[in-house]
């Protein structure tokens, strides 16, 4: 009975053409990575006269990118730790015991969720507790500044995990701690997931924060590498292009794997939230 | 159970990392802003308002004012306007419709750095694959040079960031469009409503939640932008897309420390301000609905 003005046929093609945009791009940073140096720097969409692979020699002759990948893994990976676990417990307290005390907690990660940084004091209070530039203060940066969120999500979900199953638990003898072990953080499994995808993409993409917080080189996460690979390497855009291309292509694989579970977290978690 | 025999100092850890390393420079924050601190003296010196004096006389801070909310404003509309066009076309049944919606989101997981030495190259004036193609059409009046122009160049930074994140607002309205029930957009087009009248009174109340969630993330976000300004700009020319993190990053690489926290300290203020009352009246406008 559904009267349609449009066909389905002609909706494809515009979402097609739509989809062009976001791709070429990518198709252009590609086919310019195979070209030489005046080639390259003409940004053109034609195939490469002779192709140069010396591009990529170059690039993975570079330590800073392997080091870099490494940084940024690690950064990563204890981030999406420390924000889980010190998230969920927090948002299981707020949820469950309320109070004066925990209102105003939840109403302080709220602010925290709109206002910005202020860096340069951070700079100065790392300086201050002797941790500055060190892979300590750069992960306390980002767990605070991604708490917010995390604790904004979380408190709303837990709301959906019945009480009655806490106080089942706690009738059988089940400690607090078991109970939020063993009892709450599968339940809202589905939900760090939408965290760690969040942190992840928040962490392994940021500029900002190891801009001014990591001034040791050898600590320098792959994005900082990408900024100090094209300032040192204008000139060569074959070469800028190949590197960015390695850059991206661990992290578009790894988003065609998850790209359903990533876009299925980010849906289940921003409206529940 | 009683609330109160749940453990307090669960919350303890996440409690003292933010209080540590959130609230404690922000307030340290406001003591820095009226010093002189600079890199290159000994000491620092309280001195007052002269900070603020400085940069209320400074045309550089009212550009970057002025910048920052129309970046806000017109990233805010155009993200959530193209999102959900993106959301609606993609909620139909096509035959491409999981790899597409899968392309579109692809931009959010590329560091926006990245993104940004990405479109420098797009928008070179002479080989730059949009006047290439604007030439080749033959309308050019269209051939310009986007990121040095004046006139452009906040234009562009604004398109370049919609190219980013639409795909990321078109992911939460799609999440939005889940809720609601097919009998009931199907029993309003029995009733003989056209795709508009089921867009504006079934579809769009119900996507409440979904609106307040993009609205703000875009708002929040925005205010903040700073490595694709960074990289495609760096604020200017002159200082037409000067917005607060990219005057607070060259007044810090030119070692005025006091000077940059000020200026943050007003970014503060601003997101602030406009924030709070945003998330007020969309929490008040999605219980009425």
């Amino acid at each position: 009975m559904r009267s349609r003005k449009y066909s389905p046929l002609l909706l494809e093609l515009l979402a097609i053409c739509l989809a062009m945009l976001i791709l070429i791009p990518f198709f252009m940073i590609f086919i310019n990575s195979f070209k030489d140096i005046r080639e390259s720097a003409l940004f053109g969409l034609s195939l490469p006269s002779n192709w140069v692979f010396s591009n990529y020699e170059e690039v993975f002759n570079q330590d800073n990118l392997l080091r870099g990948f490494k940084n940024s893994f690690l950064l990563s990976a204890l981030v999406v730790v420390s924000v889980n676990f010190f998230a969920s417990m927090a948002a299981f307290v707020i949820q469950r015991r309320g109070g004066k005390f925990l209102q105003g907690v939840y109403l302080a990660f709220i602010m925290g969720l709109i206002v910005p940084v202020s860096i340069i004091p951070t700079i100065r209070l790392m300086d201050l507790l002797h941790i500055k530039g060190s892979y300590l203060s750069i992960i306390m940066y980002y767990t605070a500044v991604l708490l917010p969120f995390a604790v904004f999500l979380l408190v709303g979900f837990i709301k959906s995990v019945p009480r009655e199953l806490d106080e089942a638990a706690i009738l059988e003898g089940c400690g607090y701690f078991r109970l939020y072990f063993k009892i709450i953080l599968p339940l809202i499994s589905t939900v760090l997931v939408t965290v760690s995808i969040v942190v992840i993409v928040s962490v392994w993409n940021d500029f900002f924060g190891p801009f001014y917080l990591v001034t040791d080189s050898t600590k320098w996460t792959i994005v900082l590498q990408v900024f100090n690979f094209v300032t040192l390497y204008s000139t060569n855009w074959g070469v800028v292009f190949a590197f960015m291309i390695v850059v991206i292509t661990p992290v578009l694989i790894i988003y065609l794997f998850l790209q359903r579970y990533i876009i299925d977290g980010l849906t289940a978690g921003s409206v529940k939230g | 159970m009683e609330r109160s025999k749940y453990p307090l100092y669960f919350s303890f850890p996440a409690v003292i990392v933010f209080l540590l390393f959130f609230i404690t420079p922000t307030i340290i924050g406001i003591y820095y802003s009226f010093t002189d601190w600079n890199i290159n003296a000994d000491a620092i010196k309280f001195i007052g308002l002269e900070n603020y004096k400085e940069l209320f006389n400074e045309p550089r801070l009212k550009q970057a004012f002025i910048n920052t909310l129309i970046f806000a404003a017109a990233v805010t509309l155009l993200q959530n306007a193209v999102g959900l066009a993106l959301a609606l076309l993609l909620n139909e049944k096509l035959k491409l419709r999981n790899l597409l919606r899968m392309i579109f989101f692809m931009p959010y997981v590329i560091a926006p750095l990245v993104i940004g030495y990405i479109f420098r190259a797009i928008y070179h004036p002479e080989h730059g694959i949009v006047n290439q193609f604007f030439g080749m059409l033959g309308i050019d009046f269209m051939v310009q040079d986007w990121l040095n122009d004046p006139r452009f160049a906040l234009f562009t930074v604004i398109m370049t960031d919609i190219w980013r994140v639409a795909g990321f607002s078109m992911v939460v309205y799609l999440a939005g469009l889940q809720f609601i029930p097919k009998d009931l957009t199907e029993s309003a087009s029995i009733d003989g409503a056209n795709y508009w009248t089921r867009f504006k009174h079934v579809v769009f109340p119900l996507l409440a939640p979904a609106f307040t969630v993009n609205v703000l993330l875009a708002m929040i976000g925005s205010m903040k932008v700073f490595e694709i300004v960074m990289v495609l700009t760096e604020g200017g020319p002159g200082y037409t897309t000067e917005v607060f993190y990219t005057y607070i990053r060259n007044t810090f690489s030119s070692g005025e420390m006091g000077y940059a926290t000020a200026i943050n300290m007003l970014l503060f203020v601003l997101v602030t301000l406009v924030g709070i009352p945003v998330l007020l009246a969309m929490k008040k406008r999605e219980v009425e609905m």
